[in-house]
């Protein structure tokens, strides 16, 4: 709180010194989930604020750390109009019913909304298409496995995560046929001492190669690098710090260009809300740097991948077939993304159950 | 089942089980001294936030583990404060602590969320694995514990205190000092418990970090009959439960993902059920009474 009336009191100061800026200037409120600190989900999502702030002159930011997904965040974000906020980014799932309730009773003030669906006139929603840009992180992947046993840690098996994994799977395949996939449900989205255990649960079944889809990396790269397994990162390309010799690459989301783009139509006037849904091609999701460990050829390979992936080439192209052999997408036919959340089943070469 | 997947159900069985036996036993100790304390949770929380904290700023793990285990025994004194001097209901004053410990740790583990610390450091013994500090002084500690309280007279007291702390009193004890003695005691190793967790298992620091394993080990507790070596079995069977549930996972099952996730609780449910109550060996008599003093 105190930084908040801190942020405010500088920036009221800037005002009254510079009265050219104060015409154009906006106050954003952003609300975080966790911590902005935990190198994923919430220190992307901060990344981009900041790319935001550095882009537009003048622009206050509120913040604030650890909101709940409960009714919590609608006292904190009402708190944030109250301050003068006219732009607030609520950024987790469960922030999404409390932000719509405050639209309705503030049309003056726009939300947006990170992977939710509901619209307003003053409500919007964005997110990144994450599951195809997983093809590029399979490829990277497939061919550094030596073992041919890759390994997924996955938080809750909705079926965006699962179809993470099956994007994840299939690039490592295109690769690399005999290459399997184990996955490991932790059944939260941040349990880190089970998280450590998941990590060594499958390098202890042989997988060589490590990735997740949890909120925060930190636990899961670590875990492989004290074991020596290769790692592969997920929300922000920054983790690769915490894996100096088992990071081989991994997908970080690149809200600043969008979250600018709102805010200037915000201060223009022109905000129409949309759902947004951007992947590797927009540049919402980028390719982290690789790793020491990552020999050339690979690295054009995976490069290769992750263009074609930009230039709308989709992975999940009939014929697919599920894990037990069934074909699921018949040939000809292709899931877009409308599809994504759809998935209740495994393609093949992952080893494990859906549901 | 081939020996390897056994091993490795074995050992992470061992790794996961070892913060839930550390805890188990700080609360054991309290309890014999007839302090239920359910804001072990708390305690864990506190010793896994000062854990992590203590070892980013000194940049060395057995420090961070031991100012752990100071934080938790002051976390548990402040509760011996309430409920001995102030004769507080114990059930209260426990889960007033576990929401004060839940707080207080993310205050103090705040400013360090993400950042990099060293993690405890395997020490390998042949045919054994490789376990950090942690794990080998577990069973030792167990042992440690059972000799203290059934087999010196400082557990004859602490054992006087927990059944009946009058007729404690008038064998010329003081159960008030008896009970901080153990409770200081008992937080310690619940402090060293919460550390295991955030300095050598997940090497980070994340708010609720226990995840529900406080309240496990209060459970342990009376699974094990108020004994320490019970306690060891107990902790295997729920961090084994917890490590066969991933393994499987990792090598390749039917079972459903949901279902998996629920088996340690299910098991615990199971063993507790099955092992029953039995009035003869079971709570020391005065678990959970204020101890008024006589007249």
């Amino acid at each position: 709180m105190r930084r908040l009336r801190l942020l405010v009191l500088a920036c009221l100061l800037l005002l009254a010194g510079t009265p050219a800026i104060a015409e154009s200037a906006l106050t954003v409120g952003a609300i975080y989930v966790g911590s902005v600190n935990d190198y994923g989900y919430n220190r992307a999502m901060k990344d981009g604020l900041n790319v935001m702030r550095a882009a537009i002159p003048g622009i206050t930011l509120l913040e604030a750390e650890n909101v709940p997904e409960t009714a919590e965040a609608e006292r904190v974000m009402e708190g944030m109009i109250q301050q003068g906020a006219r732009l607030i980014f609520a950024t987790s799932f469960g922030h999404q019913q409390f932000a719509f309730n405050l639209a309705k009773k503030h049309p003056d003030v726009v939300f947006e909304h990170a992977g939710g669906w509901m619209q307003a006139p003053n409500f919007g929603n964005f997110f990144a298409a994450t599951q195809v840009a997983w093809y590029p992180m399979g490829v990277a992947a497939g061919k550094m496995t030596k073992t041919n046993t890759l390994g997924f840690v996955a938080g809750v098996p909705i079926g965006y995560i699962i179809g993470d994994v099956n994007a994840f799977a299939l690039g490592a395949r295109s690769v690399n046929p005999q290459a399997q996939i184990r996955v490991v449900v932790t059944g939260s989205w941040s349990d880190k001492a089970k998280e450590a255990a998941a990590a060594g649960a499958l390098i202890d079944q042989g997988a060589d190669v490590v990735t997740m889809h949890v909120d925060s990396p930190v636990t899961v790269l670590q875990t492989a690098e004290t074991r020596g397994a290769y790692s592969i990162g997920f929300n922000s390309i920054e983790a690769r710090r915490l894996a100096p010799n088992g990071w081989l690459t991994g997908l970080g989301f690149a809200w600043g260009p969008f979250m600018t783009a709102t805010a200037k139509s915000v201060i223009a006037g022109n905000f129409k809300p949309a759902m947004v849904r951007e992947g590797l091609g927009e540049g919402m999701v980028v390719v982290a740097p690789f790793g020491s460990a990552v020999p050339a050829d690979v690295q054009t390979l995976v490069s290769a991948a992750a263009d074609r992936i930009a230039k709308g080439y989709n992975p999940f192209t009939g014929p697919i077939t599920d894990s037990t052999g069934t074909l699921r997408i018949k040939d000809g036919e292709a899931w877009g993304g409308d599809k994504m959340g759809n998935f209740d089943w495994y393609v093949a070469g992952v080893v494990g159950k859906a549901k | 089942m081939s020996t390897t997947f056994v091993a490795a159900v074995a050992s992470s069985s061992i790794l996961s089980g070892t913060s839930l036996l550390y805890a188990t036993l700080g609360e054991l100790v309290g309890e014999r001294a007839g302090i239920v304390n359910l804001g072990l949770e708390g305690v864990m929380l506190i010793g896994a936030a000062v854990g992590f904290a203590a070892t980013s700023i000194a940049g060395n793990p057995y420090f961070g583990v031991a100012a752990a285990a100071l934080a938790g025994s002051a976390t548990n004194l402040l509760l011996g404060y309430v409920v001995i001097a102030r004769q507080a209901n114990q059930l209260a004053a426990g889960l007033s602590l576990m929401f004060f410990g839940l707080g207080a740790s993310a205050l103090i583990g705040q400013p360090f969320v993400g950042a990099i610390v060293p993690a405890l450091p395997r020490l390998g013994v042949p045919g054994l694995g490789a376990f950090d500090v942690l794990v080998w002084l577990a069973l030792p500690t167990a042992l440690f514990l059972w000799f203290l309280i059934f087999r010196t007279r400082w557990g004859l007291a602490l054992r006087a205190v927990g059944e009946d702390p009058a007729a404690a009193f008038a064998t010329g004890r003081r159960p008030g000092s008896i009970q901080y003695q153990a409770l200081a005691l008992g937080g310690l190793l619940a402090g060293t418990g919460g550390a295991h967790l955030s300095v050598a298992l997940a090497m980070t620091w994340d708010e609720g970090m226990t995840a529900g394993r406080g309240f496990i080990a209060i459970a342990l507790v009376i699974f094990s009959k108020w004994n320490p070596l019970w306690a060891v079995a107990g902790a295997l069977i729920f961090g084994g439960a917890e490590a066969l549930q991933l393994q499987l996972q990792a090598r390749g099952t039917d079972l459903s993902p949901f279902l998996m996730t629920m088996i340690p609780y299910l098991l615990t449910l199971l063993v507790l059920g099955m092992w029953g109550w039995n009035r003869q060996s079971a709570a020391p008599a005065a678990l959970g009474r204020s101890f008024f003093g006589v007249e």
